[in-house]
């Protein structure tokens, strides 16, 4: 009778261990999506869509991109992306090009794609796991996320690793300097808007060693002459995105007011958009930019 | 136009018979084609088997068929036939052959209760469809209110009617555009694919909801020998019997009442309800016996159309319906405007 109870719990003691996470990951299964859904997601997907270009590069960056069956416009990084059958856009995905390319997991991005498709998707049978986000912390979550989801854990971790390595380096560049400059971040023009509290540009601005001037409750503020005049920053940095207008006419849109301090010691620098709005570890080659400029003290105009 | 030869009912039937079967081909022409395929004969073929054979061939194919085209044939036909239908009654009603279905002001309140739900985050079912549709009815009251206080008589004058509405929803627009001015980007594309007419939100769970403007066309349809008489003037049509009164708040009410359940849910597409009726008035005459049918079936078919086109036109991915509506619509309109004239 011992015996017999002690084979039964032996049985148990290794059925618990084949249940733990550690083992049971890579297979099919009821998983917590990063806004909270329950999804069920299939053990290997191979017919991957993503619906944000930021998704498609991490998926690239894991090395997972035979896995990916299609993508949003304007998903363009690397270049080998353009190549991938388009499904519409982030803001509108077209869901007939969706179910037609038969995919068997759909990563979604919380901020932008429109709920009602992930909820349409879900209703019809598919899975969509939507990852959210919101700081180069939650870049980090959604690269280890999507990383387990396609069996690319090892290069998820290795890269997450990277990324916090970079931050602490520029961490301890900034902690050996006691200034932090006013930083005004320029992301489009006519209306002039720039970043707020909650945007990935105030982290990135905090973690180099500045002060966001337009930090605030509203994500996207809207800024004219008067208000940038009496906020004097003393680093303007203008995305390149901005208007759609070229680099010299973005700079000679700023050098008009010789009264700004940025613009009297020649603090107007212009970036490339994509390293200030993509939620993708790439964040962190702009913050490097970044800091790079707001310890480098005077620098000439037009840094790229 | 008056043909003793054929009696009413058999013209009647033969027409809805025609446009019908136009509109089952239309339906099926939709069903079978786009955004993620062409169009061939072996698509055709295959939706056809998708739509009646139990065990569906490719469950791709079907789920496409079933789950994303057929919803917005459903809804672009019902949004078409709604549209049609109170762009006839408006210009029978206001004898004024400018008159569309929007002229009180249900575009304008309409589109304001949808702003406010999308800035608020809500969902688009029931949400922004329920400030939509609160916004519209509360302008709609407001040019009632406004039209019995200016008229002693009747508060179904025209003039004040048309003239109130139009106030409103000019008004309206200004309140359209401060809104859109403090938006965020994001919210912006949403409001504007709103303003333009966009099917692509709808689902299978709005349909009960869509659906209820059945009954409008039933109410209206009976009344269609009253509105006859409507379009020879007030006094006229009273001599000969028809409670004048009773009868335009009774069009009034029902046909707002539909337009708002559908304006809701689609958005704003325009053109459809002033063009339709004229083609009809052109081809058939203006009886609305048979007028009413044909708005019905013809907007149904013509919407259904559009939003083919719509779907399948432009190479980046669907625009809003509403665009295709007013690219065909006006040049349509003009038309037949110049051919009148002859």
């Amino acid at each position: 009778m011992r015996t017999q109870l002690l084979i039964i719990f032996s049985l148990f003691f290794v059925l618990s261990l084949l249940t733990t996470p550690w083992a049971g990951i890579a297979r099919a299964g009821l998983v917590t999506d990063g806004a909270g859904r329950q999804v069920m997601v299939p053990a290997d997907p191979r017919r991957v869509i993503t619906f944000a270009p930021n998704l498609a590069e991490i998926v690239y960056l894991l090395g997972e991109e035979q896995r990916l069956a299609g993508t949003t416009t304007f998903s363009d990084y690397p270049p080998a992306a353009r190549e991938l059958p388009r499904v519409g856009s982030y803001v509108r995905p077209d869901l007939e090009k969706i179910v037609a390319l038969r995919p068997d997991l759909c990563l979604a991005s919380q901020d932008g794609n429109p709920r009602h498709v992930v909820d349409r998707l879900a209703a019809m049978g598919i899975a969509v796991y939507v990852v959210n986000p919101q700081s180069l912390s939650g870049i980090m979550t959604a690269v280890k996320q999507i990383g387990t989801l396609l069996h690319a854990d090892k290069r998820a971790a290795e890269l997450v690793a990277a990324m916090r390595q970079r931050i602490e380096a520029v961490a301890r560049q900034v902690a050996a300097r006691s200034d932090r400059p006013l930083v005004f971040f320029q992301i489009d023009e006519a209306p002039m808007i720039s970043a707020g509290t909650n945007t990935f540009i105030h982290e990135l601005i905090t973690l180099a060693g500045g002060r966001n001037a337009a930090a605030g409750p509203v994500a996207y503020p809207r800024y004219d002459w008067e208000k940038i005049l009496a906020l004097d920053p003393e680093i303007v940095i203008i995305s390149s995105m901005a208007g759609g207008r070229t680099k010299e006419e973005l700079l000679a849109g700023w050098r008009r007011w010789p009264q700004l301090a940025a613009v009297r010691n020649n603090r107007l620098h212009v970036v490339d958009a994509d390293l200030f709005d993509r939620a993708t570890p790439r964040l962190v080659d702009g913050l490097e930019h970044l800091a790079g400029i707001i310890q480098s003290g005077q620098e000439s105009a037009g840094a790229q | 136009m008056h043909n003793s030869f054929f009696s009413l009912t058999t013209r009647l039937l033969a027409l809805c018979g025609l446009l019908l079967l136009i509109m089952a081909l239309c339906g099926l022409l939709a069903l079978a084609w786009g955004s993620s395929s062409g169009i061939s004969l072996a698509k055709i073929s295959e939706t056809l088997q998708t739509l009646f054979c139990a065990k569906a061939r490719d469950s791709v194919a079907a789920a496409i068929v079933w789950q994303v085209r057929l919803p917005r044939v459903v809804l672009a036909a019902v949004v078409g036939a709604t549209l049609a239908l109170g762009g006839l009654v408006f210009q029978a009603l206001l004898r004024n052959p400018l008159a569309e279905p929007y002229i009180l002001g249900v575009s304008g309140g309409s589109a304001i209760g949808a702003i406010i739900g999308i800035l608020l985050g809500l969902s688009p079912f029931p949400g922004v469809t329920a400030t939509a549709f609160v916004g519209s009815m509360t302008v709609l009251v407001l040019v009632l209110l406004l039209a019995a206080g200016v008229s002693a008589r009747s508060a179904v004058s025209r003039d004040t009617l048309l003239l109130g509405g139009v106030m409103m929803n000019a008004f309206c627009g200004a309140v359209i555009m401060f809104l859109i001015s403090v938006s965020q980007t994001a919210q912006v594309h949403h409001i504007l694919f709103w303003l333009m007419g966009d099917f692509s939100v709808f689902s299978v769970e709005q349909l009960p909801v869509l659906l209820a403007v059945l009954p409008c066309f039933l109410i209206i349809f009976l009344m269609a020998r009253p509105l006859n008489l409507l379009l020879l003037g007030r006094e006229t049509a009273a001599s000969l019997g028809t409670e004048v009164k009773r009868v335009s708040v009774l069009l009034l009410a029902t046909t707002t009442l539909m337009v708002s359940i559908v304006v809701s849910q689609s958005g704003l597409v325009g053109f459809v309800g002033l063009v339709i009726p004229h083609i009809f008035r052109t081809l058939l005459g203006p009886d609305h016996r048979l007028l009413i049918p044909a708005s019905i079936l013809g907007g149904g078919s013509y919407m259904i159309l559009c939003d083919l086109l719509a779907r399948t036109l432009p190479a980046g991915g669907e625009m809003p319906v509403g665009i295709v509506t007013a690219l065909v619509g006006a040049p349509l309109f003009i038309y037949l405007l110049w051919r009148s004239r002859r």
